[in-house]
């Protein structure tokens, strides 16, 4: 049984492209040279946007491990996907919600595997260990009051700034609900971190 | 949009702002996207395709049920209608018949006997 017809041929590493060559060919272009079957095509879309999609993964899940996971997974996704996407559409969002979707995904596989020992703060990013003042500490403990949700329309809205209508988007959730998880996501921070701001 | 969420936001928010943008803050340096993009790519190259017993494999349970949804209703169908089909039969056999006597008597035999009748009196 080991014969097979694929859905979609496997990708194949394509060669090193040089660093300017994106200003050539628009987003579009590669879109469409990417459905017809270009691997440079498909690589110089995830070198277009693989930084955005990383913060976005990062705004849902607790640690930088676990947003790489879900940038990977989303870009696997996102290129099984590719045939179904319509490329008139801004690719850049599509693909932003497919890493919002592999990055949810991810946090409820999380869940349910360390549901005995759950994180007690936020993790904090690998690259600055020694940085660590009271707010900082504070705040990462905060942030694990908030729901999952909560947690991800303030980062996306206020460390990334995205709009809520493209958080609803992103999150699968209407453009008033993110508005209403980031009001009262600012207003659980306030309370838990009062003594610290009032000083 | 935003306009209206300012208004709830105090100078406090400001650095809660400020501490999340530094907990959230992307690793910097090209190298570690060089080699983020490197990894997402090599993760494509060695991603297995999808084969047709696999995407066959993934349908096999919904297909069976639908399957056997299909089967029960058909099953359902067939004996119901063999119910009905009995019950009809059952009061049809049951149900006198309205048809008169008179009319299975045919016109052409009555007159003979009348005509019969008729010469056995008249021929005392």
């Amino acid at each position: 049984m080991t014969a097979a017809i694929a859905l979609r041929p496997q990708f194949s590493l394509p060669l090193p492209m040089p660093v300017d060559a994106a200003k050539g060919p628009s987003e579009r272009d590669h879109v469409i040279a990417a459905q017809k079957g270009s691997d440079e095509a498909f690589a110089a879309l995830v070198r277009l946007h693989h930084r955005r999609a990383y913060a976005v993964a990062r705004a849902i899940v607790l640690s930088h491990e676990d947003a790489e996971d879900a940038v990977q997974d989303g870009f696997l996704h996102a290129f099984r996907a590719l045939d179904r996407f319509r490329s008139d559409q801004p690719f850049g969002a599509w693909l932003n919600r497919i890493v919002a979707n592999a990055a949810l995904d991810l946090v409820r596989r999380r869940k349910v595997r360390d549901a005995d020992e759950l994180p007690e703060t936020v993790a904090l990013p690998f690259r600055d260990p020694g940085e660590s003042d009271e707010l900082r500490r504070r705040l990462g403990e905060s942030l694990t009051h908030l729901t999952d949700r909560q947690r991800a329309v303030i980062v996306l809205h206020d460390v990334e700034g995205y709009t809520h209508g493209e958080i609803g988007s992103m999150l699968g959730i209407p453009e008033g609900t993110a508005r209403s998880d980031l009001h009262h996501a600012r207003a659980a921070l306030r309370r838990l971190l009062k003594d610290i701001r009032s000083d | 949009m935003t306009d209206h969420l300012k208004l709830h936001r105090d100078e406090g928010d400001e650095a809660i702002t400020h501490g999340l943008r530094r907990i959230y803050a992307a690793p910097e340096g090209d190298s570690y996207w060089r080699g983020l993009e490197a990894r997402i790519l090599s993760r494509l190259a060695g991603a297995p395709t999808i084969d047709w017993w696999d995407e066959l494999d993934r349908w096999m349970r919904p297909a069976l049920a639908a399957a056997a949804v299909v089967l029960i209703a058909a099953g359902v169908a067939v004996v119901r209608s063999y119910q009905v089909e009995q019950e009809s039969t059952y009061e049809a056999m049951l149900t006198p018949t309205t048809l008169p006597v008179e009319t299975a008597v045919r016109p052409v035999l009555q007159e003979k006997r009348d005509a019969t009748f008729r010469y056995l009196m008249t021929s005392r």
